[in-house]
């Protein structure tokens, strides 16, 4: 019966119900565009963070965050590997050791982190340097003295393709090591630091030079397909993969001033959905409040004809509910092309970027995309439809406190 | 990432040959010629007094040290001048270097960050005390030319690098004087197989009781006019040292 | 005249109606005016950011420096380059840079030695506020060290430790000497983190032997902007390069501007959002009268006349609206630009493209912003009576009056 008249009455007053409608699935539409923007944002720069060395979760030696050193690391890491591969929610898993070193050419010689890889685990997915190549190729052997290095330090050694280059370390040991390489690749991240000191190698070349173990290495990195699920699979890692004399990290604690930025770049987006939720809803309070106004003479009558006030606020609220709820299908079924625009083709933002993105190399997509979970759509549903009845309370209670008699009077 | 002129295993370059690499069919032992002018500077056990000169486009300096060595791992090096520098001692043992340092009264272990740094203002690295002495595990050493070249009568011996040893040079070139064996120019030849820098033995006189050039001068092809200069004064291959010597609790003591 | 009579008795009438809207209108000007006065605040605190702690606005090498920082390649007149500068608005600072171990204990680490003018780095930046234990340089305690926040990590070293440290002097000598760690680092960039070992210029100059000259003079753009203190810059450092901090980090650059061009799409979305209920409102308050003009147009009202009476009506509202915003808005968004607004609650450290980021977000007033967004308030408020006007003008009488 209630439900029936608050239907009936929205039809009866369909402008305002057009506009509260309106409103709805404008909401919907924005509140989808930000929160999507704004997890792509989060996801792309935890992304390529973790594509840059540590992965979303890490198993390395216990002590090695405080203070990192080659003599530290972690052993039984191909079984462990594969034990990590089979959790569910990882995506992929590389083995690395990486460690300081000083490189030199019969030009000169330069400090640098190297970083020694398998490289049939390391695909462009999980490696930024694979994806950032320029010139030559990736290595394909674990045991080959070629090595992958940024395009500064191949300038500043005054190396090319082909040409040899020594590396030399600190071994497992303590003791002062050297290796020899020959560049394979050249890559091009455009992060002055990365290019200027930063090179892959082939682990077991730099295991044999180290003295490491076959199996051993200072870092199992782990890819997993959602980056929210890293707390939990570092919590399986840690009760009954990780080898012993093992720490598990993940990327906030491996990168601690990533983790917090994005915190803050999430406080401020709550700040932006809060802002936009006030407004939301103030557009729907207004357009309540006005038609219970509008409507003083309309409710008078029906609680003199025997509604109760309960029910005609019950009624407001019902009318509410009805207009969240068709907006939001309004506003989805609008937004749904929209919405496969951002994530297919994206909105491209060179033009606001100057002209030049490329600077940024591989770091800057010029195209913006969006990122939608389901919980984030479960959300924004739900929350528009406690805003929108939210904003009708104050409304409907108003409505109930129509004195009958008064009302009638008024407007005779 | 210069190979080694440095004293006293300064000409110790020579001797790397490995015996097993000298082929047979030459009709002179490298191996052996090696050795010989290896001994002239350094036995099992040196003692010697070098002074060494650094000219570069910034600083001319020179300073004048005490150094001993015991087999091809151990060296002791102790600066007598300038005092500013006076009881700097370095020491190398196996793969690892020491700095003494009297005016703070500590001593460090260079990390491998800073084998690329220059030893003591010189044009030398502090990698070349390391690598010096493995020089005979990296590289083969041939005879390349043996004749008359420029009016005189020469040996020339060419040390190519092993397969995967770690060094930045193409190959080093060694020129013998024929007639006294005594060494007269090593060449350092990058990948490209152009000469990055050029060592040359002069003024052969009298150490230790045996004729033998005192003087050798690095030039780097890259800066023409710099040079390293390094000449021996005394030296004693005749003295007992053992391994206590060279522990890193002796290098600060003074003599 | 008569019109506005009409218009304003009219709101008069319906006091209710016209504070609801009036409010809500308000409320849009409100978060517009704030929230574009944080978000213009934040694009300067991000280029601040990374400008602020090491960069500078632009910096001054001496030619082939960048390519091969070489001790011996210096700015020959760097003290009367910064006077010079300094008269034409550019505050400076010169720094002296080089390797050397740094060794405490039994931990030693390569570190890049920066050797500060201590009064003149205070002028340009401020990593003198940044400092986690202990504290900053100070010129009569020349054996005092500042440590990078890695650096000391690594090297085990505290404050009051000593630390040696060991590197080729200008003259070709062993420099070392005994010094003691005065204060730790907070994050500041990977670089500063990892190697960055701060000591006095003096100090810097006494172990290094270098009696003169400087590696780098960063700069304060003061009140130019970057262009104009680029240029300004070359004509007095000449045979100097002079580069912006935009061209030393093009990277870092990039990665700004495509920050920035997020938080504008945001800001598009925030206009959307406040469109919607200017319209709403003012929609609303036309439609639910429509009745009442379909009597004033029965006696005799022209269309011209009833358009305009709701166009007034609904400026004046717009102007009440925006009074309120401004008057409660404005010192809000002025106190946010000088006290900020303390983030620090959300997270720790923080850092953009590997400069360390202060976690105060202050907010930027503009008179440009505050006039766009009124501007803004206006203008959608003004095409939100578009339609409901032009159709209360031209419905007809009857219509109206059984209009719904």
């Amino acid at each position: 019966m209630l439900w029936k008249m608050a239907w009936r009455n929205l039809w009866r007053h369909r402008r305002r119900t057009f506009i509260n409608l309106g409103s709805v699935a404008f909401g919907v539409w924005l509140t989808i565009t930000a929160v999507g923007l704004g997890d792509y944002s989060y996801l792309r720069t935890i992304n390529d963070s973790a594509r840059m060395g540590f992965g979303h979760v890490t198993v390395q030696p216990e002590g090695y965050q405080a203070s990192p050193s080659l003599e530290k690391r972690i052993s039984d890491t191909n079984n462990t590997l594969s034990r990590v591969l089979e959790i569910d929610g990882v995506d992929h898993g590389v083995v690395r050791i990486i460690g300081q070193s000083m490189l030199a050419s019969a030009s000169k010689t330069v400090g640098g982190a190297f970083i020694a890889v398998d490289p049939s685990l390391e695909t462009p997915e999980v490696n930024l340097f694979i994806r950032a190549l320029k010139r030559g190729e990736m290595f394909s052997g674990t045991a080959g003295r070629e090595a992958v290095i940024g395009s500064l330090m191949a300038e500043k050694l005054n190396l090319d393709l082909g040409k040899k280059l020594v590396l030399t370390a600190v071994d497992k040991n303590g003791e002062v090591v050297s290796e020899l390489f020959r560049v394979k690749g050249i890559f091009k991240t455009s992060v002055t630091e990365v290019d200027s000191s930063t090179l892959l190698v082939p682990i077991d070349r730099i295991r044999k030079t180290l003295g490491y173990g076959a199996d051993e290495a200072t870092m199992i990195s782990a890819y997993v397909e959602d980056y929210r699920k890293s707390r939990s699979v570092r919590d399986l890692i840690s009760a009954s993969v990780a080898p012993q004399g093992a720490e598990v990290a993940t990327w906030r604690e491996t990168q601690s001033e990533l983790a917090s930025l994005s915190d803050v770049d999430r406080g401020m987006n709550v700040l932006f959905l809060a802002l936009l939720g006030v407004l939301i809803s103030a557009g729907i309070l207004n357009t309540s409040l006005m038609s219970v106004l509008e409507r003083k003479q309309e409710f008078g009558m029906m609680l003199a004809v025997g509604m109760r006030p309960a029910q005609l606020a019950g009624m407001v609220l019902t009318e509410s509910f009805f207009i969240g709820a068709l907006g939001l299908c309004i506003g989805s079924l609008l937004c749904a092309p929209w919405i496969y625009y951002l994530l297919e083709v994206g909105l491209d933002m060179s033009s606001m970027m100057g002209t030049d993105y490329s600077a940024g190399g591989v770091l800057i997509d010029p195209i913006l995309h969006i990122e939608l979970y389901w919980q984030t759509i479960l959300i924004t549903i739900v929350g528009l439809l406690v805003l929108s009845m939210g904003a009708a309370l104050y409304p409907a209670v108003s409505a109930a406190r129509i004195p009958p008699i008064d009302v009638i009077k008024k407007v005779a | 990432m210069k190979n080694s002129l440095l004293p006293p295993f300064a000409l110790s370059l020579l001797c790397s040959a490995p015996h097993p690499a000298v082929a047979a069919p030459e009709p002179l032992d490298v191996a052996a010629l090696l050795d010989r002018i290896d001994d002239m500077w350094r036995g099992d056990a040196s003692e010697a007094v070098v002074s060494m000169t650094v000219k570069t486009a910034n600083y001319e300096r020179s300073m004048k040290m005490e150094a001993w060595s015991l087999g091809e791992e151990r060296t002791l090096i102790r600066i007598i001048e300038p005092l500013k520098e006076k009881g700097s001692a370095t020491l190398k043992s196996g793969n690892n270097i020491y700095t003494y340092l009297p005016k703070t009264d500590r001593t460090i272990r260079l990390t491998s960050g800073m084998m690329g740094g220059s030893w003591m203002g010189s044009h030398f690295t502090n990698d070349d005390l390391v690598k010096e002495s493995r020089l005979r595990q990296d590289y083969d050493a041939k005879l390349s030319f043996q004749g008359e070249r420029g009016g005189q009568n020469l040996i020339e011996i060419t040390l190519l690098p092993k397969e995967g040893a770690a060094v930045v040079w193409g190959k080093i070139v060694t020129t013998v004087d024929a007639g006294s064996l005594m060494p007269l120019e090593t060449l350092y030849y990058d990948e490209d197989m152009a000469v990055a820098r050029t060592a040359r033995f002069t003024d052969i006189g009298n150490l230790g009781g045996r004729q033998v050039p005192t003087v050798m001068t690095m030039i780097p092809s890259d800066k023409p006019k710099e040079f390293t200069r390094i000449k021996y004064e005394k030296l004693d291959l005749g003295v007992k040292l053992d391994d206590a010597f060279f522990s890193v609790n002796r290098l600060k003591r003074t003599r | 005249m008569y019109t506005l009579t009409i218009a304003v008795r009219s709101l008069g009438r319906n006091k209710r109606r016209m504070v609801i809207t009036t409010l809500a209108t308000a409320l849009a000007g409100w978060i517009m005016l704030v929230y574009s006065a944080l978000l213009d605040g934040m694009v300067r605190t991000m280029e601040r950011t990374v400008v602020s702690l090491e960069l500078g606005d632009l910096q001054i090498h001496a030619e082939g420096y960048r390519r091969d920082p070489d001790l011996y390649l210096r700015i020959s007149r760097g003290e009367e380059l910064a006077d010079e500068l300094s008269k034409r608005g550019l505050l400076s600072a010169p720094r002296l840079y080089t390797f050397a171990l740094a060794a405490s204990g039994v931990s030693s680490a390569g570190a890049e030695l920066r050797g500060i003018d201590v009064e003149r780095e205070a002028r340009v930046s401020e990593i003198h506020k940044h400092v986690r234990h202990g504290s900053w340089l100070d010129t009569t305690d020349p054996r005092g060290i500042v440590l990078g926040a890695k650096l000391a990590r690594s090297m085990n070293a505290k404050v009051g430790s000593e630390v040696v440290l060991l590197g080729q002097a200008a003259d070709g000598s062993m420099a070392n000497d005994l010094y003691q760690v005065r204060g730790v680092l907070k994050t500041i960039s990977e670089r500063a983190d990892r190697s960055g070992l701060f000591l006095t210029e003096a100090a810097f100059r006494e172990l290094m032997v270098l009696p003169e000259g400087h590696h780098e003079l960063a700069l304060a753009r003061g009140k130019h902007d970057l262009n104009a203190a680029k240029s300004i810059a070359s004509s007095e450092a000449k045979g100097a390069e002079v580069m912006t901090w935009r061209e030393l980090q093009p990277a870092v650059a990039q990665m700004l501007d495509s920050s920035v061009a997020g938080r504008f799409i945001l800001m598009f979305i925030m206009y959307g959002a406040i469109s919607m209920v200017i319209l709403n409102a003012t929609l609303m308050s036309v439609f639910e009268r429509i009745r009442e003009f379909g009597v004033m147009k029965a006696i005799g009202v022209t269309p011209f006349q009833v358009g305009f009476v709701i166009f007034l009506e609904v400026m004046l509202q717009a102007l009440a609206a925006s009074a309120i915003a401004l008057a409660t808005g404005l010192p809000l968004a002025f106190y946010l630009q000088r006290h900020g607004w303390n983030l620090s609650s959300f997270a720790g450290d923080m850092s953009f493209a590997g400069i360390a980021m202060e976690p105060i977000w202050y907010a930027q007033v503009s008179v440009a912003g505050v006039a766009t967004a009124i501007g803004a308030l206006f203008a959608i408020v003004a095409l939100a009576s578009l339609y409901p006007g032009i159709k209360a003008a031209i419905i007809r009488p009857l219509e109206a009056i059984y209009h719904r």
